[in-house]
């Protein structure tokens, strides 16, 4: 049931996207949970999260990029040097942050020493860094000329009945992320979080109705399941930096933890709401998009990302929080030192690690902290009773 | 931080120290002397500054009314603005607000003290801030975070959108010490309608913010008063710019930061139109002569900065340029983009002009001048973009007839970091030697002055520049 997820969670080329090629149809990679992927759905073309895993080393990275950057841009610009997203027709940079939005100029420079990496279709997607009237009046003229550029460069229409059912095959996806959501937290949960990861990564590469296909399945498994091991676990939160890397999960599962729930770039933060279905379909999508404030890339709005944490947390019934950030991510390494702060008022255990993206070079100084951190839990947890 | 520091009072200490400073204007040499022997750290900033005569008095005099400002704010019913180098202080002026901007604390306390903002820098780390975050806001913030400088009342910003650790420092000192912020975020472009357009709108919001802060309402013939100075401090600026031009470089080494500080500290305030008043002079005199601005009279090599100085303990890096022969031609921090300046032939539309007819026109000019602040103006979108850095760099170099070009800055900088290897890559093939520092410009610690300095004679001689 799970091979398919993991297929498409573990594999930069997929064999969905061997697939949608043989077809002849084009795919076009983006680098942000900013960019409406519906609008690229609808256009006909699979939009492809794009994601650093398989990277061995940074040497192309490095080339371009300063020393003091993101090991995540650095390990895409790794695999797109090493041509391991020949695949791609398009790609979209957004402002997500600046280590990220750099990757617009440090591809296009590798593109003049390595040939043919530079899919024609190039694409900077301005996105604000608030939601004002006008901050979305902007979005949304962004998000026409997206639109527009997609139409001509593709040669193609996107009809407005071809983007409504776009949103649709989203929102419905986004229904069934949340049902997993459901089981992943119960009392009784039938699925882990290597597991939940898996799916999650899924639905940024894998066309969306299929996944809402495969999805459907695994729930109607799901509910007619249940996984004893987990309820003896502690329950851990993660939040901060993106993670696309199964691997980390695995780490801190292994180390006595299940991970519950989580706040994390790739992961399902971005799937709890819905797009409006009735208004007007670009309006609509550039609502859903910038209203997004997940991410402390949205300057001044710590105050509602807690209030959204502690819901999930609390929803979510952890004993602790594992606040992590990549090395040189001072958005998320930052908010993370306040959250612990204000968390640990509430009396949720929190842990902060700074870690480097990629092969998990780091496997032991990570346990070690994640031994450490369950045993701080459990003496507390004593304590109290 | 150590227990002890947190007995002086940040902004207190700076502004005691600069008073004094001022104050030795009407010494006699004996007198300074005498004081130079008991302030032996003292001396190292104080000293050349004081040796530009009439211009040096009058910097110190600007430091001095600055810091009186923060620290006497409430006293005088006014509330205190923390904000950053890349927005202009103007519209406080206009609206009676104090501004308190850090990177301009952050280096006073660097020139100023042997270990410069280190403890505070730290501090800041120890309550969670990043080690990785940029230095510049982080050194005189920690002493806020600290509590040891004068309680703030709200938070501007302008950086989101064009740098992520500028932006944060601001976000998180609201998160942690639960102040109100205002943040301007600027698009990728410049110079479409819409760029223009979301400037204003955002610079609108920004006013409303601060009449709601300090419940008082923006008055127009205020405004219309701070941008009139504005534009005449432009008018000078602009012809301190021309002399630049000149081969050799008629400015004395110093004299580039006196510009930019002036601007950041008193932008549409007469304090810093008198210094521009004094440079000129001194300028105009050396260009009459034919004259180097530098102190041995001979101008070996015309090197531009790209991005920003080096603000090494005392004023090392400028008599370091000064002793070398070496005419600094300004930096990134240095350049305002007004439509009268020389700088701005061929890249038109990425200027700003003043005008003060109306309250509508004066909102969209003040909002244009701040968009085309330094970083926020070039650095926003890619770096090869139209009227961006690549754009800027070259056209500068060009027309201050430039022999190299150089890259500081700090650690902290993700936004240039991720890029200036293709910048430097673009100027070397386009005849300027390039030279990337990994220094930080406000932290002695991660590699000391004699070491860049070192490298830094390492390039000019290597390149055969010397």
């Amino acid at each position: 049931m799970m091979e398919i997820f993991y297929e498409a969670a573990t594999n930069i080329e997929n064999s969905f996207i061997k697939e949608w090629k043989q077809k002849g149809k084009p795919i076009v990679g983006y680098t942000c949970t900013y960019v409406p992927a519906e609008l690229i759905y609808a256009a006909g073309l699979l939009p492809y999260r794009l994601r650093g895993i398989e990277a061995q080393s940074a040497d192309i990275g490095d080339a371009y990029f300063g020393p003091y950057i993101c090991t995540l841009p650095k390990c895409i610009l790794q695999l797109v040097g090493e041509k391991k997203y020949h695949f791609l027709d398009g790609t979209i940079i957004t402002p997500g942050c600046d280590s990220i939005r750099r990757l617009d100029e440090c591809w296009r420079a590798a593109g003049r020493d390595i040939p043919s990496i530079v899919p024609d279709f190039f694409f900077h997607y301005a996105v604000p860094h608030k939601y004002t009237d006008y901050s979305l009046e902007f979005f949304i003229d962004e998000t026409h000329r997206l639109k527009s550029e997609l139409e001509k460069h593709f040669n193609l229409t996107i009809s407005e009945e071809k983007l409504r059912s776009a949103i649709k095959a989203y929102n419905t996806g986004r229904s069934l992320l949340q049902q997993l959501q459901q089981h992943r937290i119960s009392g009784n949960p039938s699925i882990n979080g290597v597991d939940s990861m898996a799916v999650n990564l899924s639905s940024t590469v894998m066309p969306r109705d299929l996944f809402n296909q495969e999805l459907s399945k695994l729930l109607d498994n799901l509910s007619q399941s249940r996984d004893n091991n987990l309820s003896s676990r502690k329950r851990l939160c993660i939040v901060g930096s993106a993670n696309d890397d199964i691997e980390l999960i695995r780490l801190i599962e292994q180390s006595g933890f299940f991970v519950v729930s989580d706040n994390v770039c790739y992961g399902p933060r971005q799937e709890n709401y819905y797009v409006n279905e009735k208004e007007d379909p670009i309006v609509a999508l550039s609502k859903y998009h910038l209203s997004y404030s997940a991410c402390p890339r949205m300057v001044g709005d710590y105050k509602n990302r807690f209030h959204q944490l502690l819901e999930l947390i609390q929803a979510s019934r952890v004993d602790g929080v594992l606040l992590q950030n990549i090395r040189f991510c001072d958005l998320h390494g930052s908010e993370n030192a306040v959250l612990e702060r204000d968390l640990e008022k509430f009396g949720i255990p929190c842990m902060r690690l700074e870690r480097e993206y990629g092969p998990l070079v780091e496997t032991g100084r990570i346990k070690m902290r994640l031994d450490a951190f369950i045993e701080r839990i459990k003496h507390t947890q004593k304590e109290q009773v | 931080m150590r227990e002890e520091l947190k007995e002086y009072c940040f902004d207190w200490m700076l502004y005691s120290t600069m008073n004094i400073g001022k104050k030795l204007k009407n010494s006699t040499q004996n007198e300074i002397n005498t004081m130079y022997r008991y302030l032996p750290y003292f001396k190292g900033i104080i000293q050349p500054i004081l040796q530009e005569g009439e211009t040096g008095h009058l910097f110190l005099r600007m430091i001095s009314e600055y810091l009186e400002n923060i620290i006497y704010a409430h006293d005088r019913g006014k509330k205190r603005a923390m904000s950053t180098f890349c927005f202009s202080p103007a519209i406080f002026y206009a609206m009676d607000v104090v501004p308190v901007t850090l990177e301009l604390l952050t280096v006073l306390m660097t020139v100023n003290w042997r270990r410069g903002t280190s403890e505070y820098l730290d501090y800041a780390c120890e309550i969670g801030f990043t080690e990785t975050s940029c230095s510049s806001q982080r050194g005189s913030l920690g002493a806020y975070l600290a509590g040891v400088g004068q309680p703030i009342d709200f938070i501007v910003c302008d950086s989101p959108g064009v740098c992520d650790t500028n932006a944060n420092s601001f976000a998180f000192t609201s998160a942690y010490l639960d102040i109100p912020m205002y943040q301007i975020n600027y698009p990728p472009t410049l110079t479409d309608e819409r760029a223009a357009k979301y400037h204003t709108q955002d610079f609108k919001g920004l006013i409303a913010f601060i009449e709601k802060q300090t419940e008082n309402t923006l008055k127009e013939d205020k405004l219309q008063e701070v941008l009139e100075e504005l534009k005449i401090q432009d008018e000078m600026i602009m012809e301190l710019e021309e002399y630049q031009r000149l081969v050799p470089n008629p400015f004395p080494a110093i004299y580039n930061l006196f510009l930019y500080a002036g601007r950041f500290f008193f932008a549409g305030h007469t304090t810093f139109t008198a210094i521009l008043k004094a440079m000129l002079k001194k300028v105009e005199q050396n260009a009459s002569q034919k004259k180097s601005g530098l102190s041995k009279g001979d101008e070996k090599i015309r090197a531009l900065f790209c991005y920003i100085d080096h603000y090494t303990t005392h004023v090392r890096f400028w008599q370091w340029l000064d002793n070398k022969g070496i005419s600094h031609i300004g930096n990134i921090l240095s350049r305002f983009w007004s439509d009268n300046m020389p700088y701005v032939k061929g890249m038109e539309n990425s200027s700003y002009s003043i005008q003060t007819d109306s309250l509508e026109n004066m909102i969209h000019s003040i909002a244009q001048a701040n968009s085309r602040m330094p970083m926020v103006r070039s650095i926003r979108g890619p770096y090869d973009r139209p009227g961006m850095w690549l754009e800027e760099t070259l056209s500068l170099a060009k027309i201050y007839k430039a022999d190299c070009i150089i890259y500081n800055g700090t650690p902290g900088c993700r936004n240039t970091w991720g890029m200036v290897k293709l910048l430097a890559r673009d100027t070397e093939k386009m005849g300027f030697p390039t030279h990337i520092m990994y220094a930080d410009a406000f932290d002695d610690r991660v590699e000391s002055w004699e070491a860049t300095s070192d490298r830094l004679d390492e390039f000019f001689s290597v390149r055969g520049l010397y």
